[in-house]
């Protein structure tokens, strides 16, 4: 299927989704704004991890301070939403301006390991702010309209996604590509690998940190615990690795599958539905390393045999 | 005729390695100049100095007369330096037009910007090298013999002023071989400078309009293929000295 033909599917996709807080119940509207914030991440992280090719834990951090620019902004100066998160965006592309330049020039195994200590850093700063309630956290002013959040959610989630889909016809997205298969080459072909992989952070951090702000006003409540949650960055990249790193439509795909799996788990056999979902995972990752985008373009040609073959290549 | 390439007293130190030592050296417009020596001599550390992925210990490089040590990679490709990898380094997970496209995207003063221009541009490439019919292919799918076509295709796709050729006929067959030289001269008539680097003698002497010798990262000779590679010093770098 083209690109146009995708985009025209998904885009008659969200209009049905925009139509759940009409019909839905309200279990099912929190679901559906809790699995579309998840996919906005997963999607936000496929910009860095999946495109580029860099594994970054540090989207935690835009995460939170996504949320706590929002919080802040509404509660410390009583502006409105839209503000909040202007200003969360704005702190995490600072952030992902300011330590990207050093952070960036870290590889593979290297780079997760400098971005996983971020999280706890920015936690142990934001405790001692004043202005963002120590380790108290914040409390924002409850909005009663979960109806409004889903259609806020889903329409960060079909903007970030449709900036996806650009960049993976352009010639920015091109030259981010050829970093993640070989930075050096790329370089010597005419790439400023600098500057694409900042921006390319820089970008992710937009759609995180947005994502961040609508949770944070939807729960009204955030603290430093919460808000850099390294498990979360986890979660971004198992749902995106899930579905299909470095493809348009796969982790939006993985975070729908593994919420819908992880929700349905919790509801039938509470105590043991962390456990069912790790082996959910294993067996994703013996079966269909390349994620769920990968398994529905090849099924149609290879058959079955796409999982033989995926496991023998592991056992080489 | 003035060097499109000037190497002026370059030296790049690897810790206590000395691997090109005080090497002078001038590239004219439109030359195939040839750059031989045996295992380790320096020839690649060479090219990655000119192309910036190494940056040198001491000297100066010049480009079309300006100075480039302290341009960094990417930018000397968009002045028009274009190189191959001796280790061929493809993007592997994406298509053989599309590793040929993001040469075209960028390369020589920025490229093309558009990606459907680019892509013409290289299937033009891939056609002139005769890497066509393998377009749609997944790059790490290809073997030996067309992961070196397609190193050239790439670099050519840059559109370069300067061409830096590190070994492409290592490993190839003499028909290929034949091909291969048979594409170079076209290069070449295309008004782009060439520095070759190949272990090949009889291909780089018949394409060579003159050969530079390094061994142990020192120039030792320099002039006409057939003069060099009678010199003494050259042959005994290449055989060890004769001992009766």
């Amino acid at each position: 299927m083209k690109l146009a033909q995708q985009l025209a599917l998904a885009a008659i996709g969200v209009a049905a989704l925009a139509t759940v807080p009409w019909w839905g119940s309200a279990v099912l509207i929190q679901f559906g704004i809790n699995a579309l914030i998840l996919a906005t991440l997963a999607q936000s992280w496929n910009i860095i991890g999946g495109y580029t090719g860099y594994p970054s834990f540090g989207n935690s951090v835009f995460y939170g301070l996504g949320g706590y620019g929002t919080a802040i902004a509404m509660v410390q100066f009583h502006l409105p939403f839209a503000a909040g998160l202007a200003l969360g965006a704005m702190l995490a592309v600072l952030f992902a301006f300011l330590l990207g330049l050093p952070v960036l020039r870290l590889r593979g195994h290297y780079f997760a390991i400098a971005t996983l200590g971020l999280a706890e850093v920015m936690a142990a700063i934001v405790s001692n702010l004043e202005i963002a309630g120590r380790n108290v956290g914040l409390v924002l002013p409850l909005l009663k309209g979960d109806a409004l959040f889903f259609e806020l959610s889903l329409g960060l989630l079909a903007l970030t996604t449709l900036v996806v889909a650009w960049i993976s016809r352009s010639r920015f997205g091109f030259g981010l590509v050829a970093i993640r298969e070989n930075e050096e080459a790329a370089a010597v072909m005419g790439i400023n690998t600098t500057l694409y992989k900042v921006l390319a952070f820089a970008l992710c951090s937009v759609f995180t940190a947005l994502a961040g702000g609508i949770h944070t006003y939807w729960i009204t409540y955030l603290d430093p615990d919460s808000a850099f949650d390294i498990s979360l960055n986890v979660k971004m990249i198992i749902m995106a690795v899930f579905g299909g790193a470095g493809t348009v439509f796969g982790p939006v795909l993985g975070a729908f599958l593994l919420s819908a799996i992880s929700e349905v788990l919790a509801s039938r056999i509470t105590s043991m539905a962390s456990l069912f979902f790790g082996l959910v995972i294993v067996a994703a990752i013996v079966f269909m390393p390349r994620g769920f985008a990968d398994l529905i373009r090849r099924f149609r040609e290879v058959g079955w045999r796409y999982f033989q073959e995926n496991v023998k290549a592991h056992r080489l | 005729m003035s060097a499109i390439l000037e190497i002026r007293n370059l030296t790049k130190r690897f810790q206590g390695l000395v691997a090109i030592n005080n090497v002078n050296l001038a590239l004219e417009h439109n030359e195939i100049l040839g750059l031989i020596g045996p295992n380790g001599s320096g020839k690649t550390t060479l090219v990655s100095l000119v192309s910036g992925t190494l940056q040198p210990s001491e000297g100066s490089l010049l480009f079309e007369g300006a100075s480039i040590q302290h341009v960094p990679a990417f930018r000397r490709a968009h002045l028009g330096i274009g190189r191959t990898f001796q280790i061929m380094r493809p993007f592997p997970g994406l298509s053989v037009l599309d590793n040929v496209a993001v040469g075209a995207l960028f390369g020589t003063s920025g490229g093309h910007h558009r990606l459907r221009d680019a892509q013409e541009e290289a299937h033009r490439c891939l056609q002139f090298v005769g890497l066509n019919n393998r377009a749609a292919q997944r790059a790490d799918a290809l073997g030996g013999p067309d992961r070196k076509r397609l190193e050239l295709a790439k670099a050519l796709a840059m559109r370069p002023r300067l061409l830096l050729l590190d070994e492409v006929m290592a490993g190839l067959n003499h028909v290929e071989i034949e091909e291969v030289v048979g594409i170079i001269k076209k290069v070449r008539e295309r008004g782009i400078s060439i520095l070759v680097i190949e272990h090949v003698m009889k291909a780089i002497k018949h394409l060579s309009d003159r050969l530079v010798v390094l061994n142990h990262g020192e120039k030792i000779a320099e002039g006409k293929p057939d003069d060099v590679l009678n010199d003494p010093q050259v042959v005994t770098a290449y055989l060890g000295r004769k001992r009766i």
